[in-house]
């Protein structure tokens, strides 16, 4: 049970992690005030929790693909996050922009503790209920947890300490990386809710990497490895974090040009 | 020719075990999964072969899309409790 | 990084919790496997002991009364055909299949292990089997119980990582508290109890920097001042030679009237020069007294009243007697240039408006004109040293060398004060709002 519980929170977990670290090194890194965590952080658990009280519920709308569309939909909400955080960057100096771009920020961090934490929610709730299960899966809990956020803290200060030029890139990179996994993932709950159609896997590197596999699990919560994608899916990957960086660059230039 | 809508199979989640455990379905054609969990507890239907995860919660069911699939074993399993909760999929 | 304490704290605690996280999974799957294979050894070994106990071609029924309800067995014919005995929780069918080896099957609600033995004398299947769950929950029993401490130990250590970061780091909190804590004027070197390695060059380098800008400080200073006091002499023994000068050429001479008004310009500015620095922070502090303010200006406007006379100025002392701490002739001093200052600035005629008010905490002394006023853009530049509004152009034809508002600002500094330039109710002249602490 524990190790099962470490894998289940710590891949949340570290998902979770890795945005809320890359967003807080890059606040930092642009001169931004921290104080907006607090509040993503409470409104965000309080949305997990809804959530995952009323799963059923979800589950079952939309003719039982409740539960896809919603999280389709909240993968897509922090795409566009990340989308409009990338193209306000360049343009700081307006305080509209500015305002616009902390929104995303906030917007981005509330929606993954919501769509991470709700999992962590009824995972552990499940458990209250059988006393011998519990010790185990809260240790487990602890162990996962532990790991996620060390590894959260890390990126934080290697962003945070490196050359500023290169941590905001960095910061950038992993962003657009988050992008396409997110993308790609909210394609692949529209397959799972046949709003999609499946067809077979474009590529299978299960026997090189298997998602089973501790670097497997690893590269699913960095880059959203996967092993058998559909093609759909590795063009939404793709396509994304080309959008990502067209829309980065567009604006960008026009700040130059502007200025 | 009328238009059936995909065959559905229904698979039952009963002490963190599936019943039943081995689901034959034709290859090549997609299939709905009714996955009914009787426990009180909620699991993760979970497949990385498969591609699928979805969260059922306690006391309630769920639909899921698979396949068309080609012939071969597709090993799902309780995310929440995969030490029992252990099953596949054959698609021949 | 916003925080040394806070960047130790996190990043040794990250790399302890990620480093024993990981050494307590690889520890919790070494064990794990461990225990399955000794539970798979014990499964194997009571296979062979039912085996042995039923040798005979006869089936010993009572074996079956003793079995948990964890653990089934079952004895099959060669055919797996005929159930031959079984323990009573056992399933009157083949679980699984019947082939020497370890299988995992579900049967009742739970997930089993069993091992088929194939009694290769009486050509029989022995199938044992075991809970999965509780297999894996006793185990887990064991391995958890030792593994608890490295997760207790995270807290633990982040308490003892906080404390010791703070001692290590006490010696730059207090460096950083002692050049926080220094007033502008205080140039004393930094004392900390114990130096570490790493802020010895800090520590020194900033104390001979203190230094050598104190003695620079002093020595301006004593120059000034000492400049200043030298050239008093020559100046009485040139107003001597002029009077005497004067008596010889007769009263009407112009060059006479001009040389008189440039030595007079060249005393006053070396008395303002001795003011000032009489009046910096180290020479006057010592001398403070309770004072009431409004006194003090009825002194100071008497004493200068013959100046206001001159020039037909209506001149006003409001407010009432308020009480403050401060150095006598400072403060004096402070009148006599702002009232030097309205009296030369308004033009003849003009009216002047000096208040005195206690506040809360504060006195307020404020100085009001009627003259041409000072713009807002120099505010600041009028406590410069020398600094005269339209510089050299000055076209009040007065008396003056600049440096009025600077001994003004010193003298409110050095009472904790604040001094505010804005518009004079009475026109467009200048009004200056002085605030010290009450007594």
């Amino acid at each position: 049970m524990l190790l099962n519980a470490v894998i289940i929170i710590l891949r949340e977990v570290l998902e979770a992690a890795l945005i809320i670290s890359v967003f807080l090194a890059l606040s930092q890194l642009l001169n931004r005030k921290l104080g907006w965590m607090l509040v993503a952080l409470i409104i965000g658990f309080s949305g997990a929790y809804l959530y995952a009280v009323n799963l059923s519920a979800i589950s079952m709308a939309m003719e039982g693909t409740g539960q896809e569309v919603l999280n389709a939909v909240l993968h897509s909400v922090i795409f566009l996050s990340l989308l409009i955080f990338m193209i306000t960057v360049p343009h700081q100096a307006h305080p509209m922009w500015r305002r616009i771009n902390l929104v995303t920020i906030v917007l981005a961090v509330i929606t993954a503790i919501v769509r991470e934490g709700s999992e962590i929610i009824l995972y552990i709730k499940g458990f209250i209920g059988i006393p011998d299960l519990l010790s185990p899966v809260l240790m487990g809990s602890a162990v996962g947890a532990g790991i996620g956020l060390s590894v959260g803290v890390f990126f934080y200060y290697l962003l945070v300490n490196m050359r500023k030029s290169h941590g905001i890139w960095l910061g950038y990179l992993i962003l657009l990386l988050i992008g396409g996994s997110m993308v790609a993932q909210a394609v692949e709950f529209m397959i799972q809710a046949d709003y999609i159609a499946a067809t077979t896997p474009v590529w299978d590197s299960s026997h090189f990497i298997s998602e089973r596999s501790a670097v497997g699990q690893l590269l699913y919560a960095l880059v959203g490895y996967e092993a058998t994608p559909a093609p759909q899916q590795a063009a939404a990957y793709f396509s994304s974090i080309l959008m990502l960086v067209v829309a980065a660059g567009i604006s960008f230039m026009f700040r130059r040009k502007s200025s | 020719m009328v238009m059936a809508g995909p065959p559905i199979i229904e698979i039952e989640i009963k002490d963190h075990l599936f019943y039943p455990d081995e689901v034959r379905i034709p290859a090549d054609t997609k299939v709905k999964l009714l996955v009914k969990n009787l426990d009180p507890t909620a699991e993760e239907f979970e497949s990385y072969e498969l591609n699928r995860e979805k969260v059922i919660a306690g006391n309630s069911e769920a639909i899921i899309f698979i396949g068309p699939l080609s012939a071969g074993e597709y090993p799902f399993f309780g995310e929440f409790f995969p030490k029992t909760a252990q099953g596949k999929v054959i698609a021949e | 990084m916003k925080s040394i304490r806070l960047f130790l704290l996190l990043s040794l605690l990250a790399t302890i919790t990620l480093v024993n996280f990981v050494a307590l999974l690889h520890g919790y799957q070494s064990s794990m496997e461990k225990a399955q294979s000794l539970f798979d050894s014990r499964l194997e070994s009571t296979a062979r002991l039912i085996a042995s106990a039923n040798s005979e071609q006869g089936i010993q029924q009572g074996i079956a009364e003793q079995q948990t309800p964890y653990t089934y067995f079952q004895i099959w014919d060669s055919g797996g055909k005929q159930l031959l005995t079984r323990s009573r929780n056992a399933p009157g069918f083949v679980t699984g299949e019947l082939s020497e080896g370890f299988h995992e099957v579900n049967f009742d609600s739970y997930r089993w292990r069993n091992f088929v033995y194939r009694d290769q004398h009486l050509n029989r299947w022995i199938v044992v089997a075991e809970r999965i769950d509780i297999r894996y929950s006793l185990a887990e029993e064991v391995v958890l119980e030792s593994l608890l401490p490295i997760v207790i130990a995270i807290p633990v250590a982040a308490l003892i990582i906080w404390i010791a970061v703070g001692v290590g780091l006490k010696p730059l909190r207090q460096f950083a508290d002692q050049v926080r804590g220094k007033r502008a004027d205080d140039l004393s070197p930094i004392h900390l109890d114990k130096v570490p390695y790493e802020l010895i060059a800090v520590v020194s380098n900033t104390n001979a920097l203190l230094g050598r800008l104190d003695d620079a400080f002093h020595r301006e200073q004593r120059f000034a001042s000492d400049a200043a006091h030298e050239l008093r002499t020559p100046i009485s023994v040139l107003k001597v030679h002029l009077h005497n000068l004067k008596q010889r050429l007769g009263e009407g001479d112009e060059d006479i009237a001009l040389l008189k008004a440039g030595i007079e310009r060249m005393g006053h500015l070396i008395e303002q020069i001795l003011a000032l620095y009489r009046t910096s922070p180290d020479q006057a502090s010592a001398r403070f007294e309770r004072l009431d303010l409004y006194k003090l200006a009825q002194n100071v406007i008497a004493g200068d009243f013959v100046n206001f006379e001159r020039k037909q100025q209506a001149i006003s002392l409001e407010g009432e007697s308020a009480l403050v701490a401060g150095n006598r002739f400072a403060l004096e001093t402070l009148l006599q240039n702002l009232l030097s200052n309205a009296n030369k600035y308004t033009p003849e005629g003009g009216e002047i408006r000096v208040s005195v008010r206690p506040h809360a905490e504060s006195v307020e002394l404020k100085v009001e004109d009627s003259g041409p006023g000072i713009p807002a853009d120099q505010y600041l530049r009028v406590f410069e040293r020398f600094y005269r509004v339209h510089g050299d152009r000055h076209d009040s034809g007065e008396l003056g060398c600049g440096l009025g508002l600077t001994i003004v600002s010193h003298i409110v500094e050095l009472h904790h004060g604040q001094i505010r330039l804005g518009p004079s109710s009475l026109g467009q002249g200048l009004a200056v709002t002085i605030e010290i602490p009450g007594e």
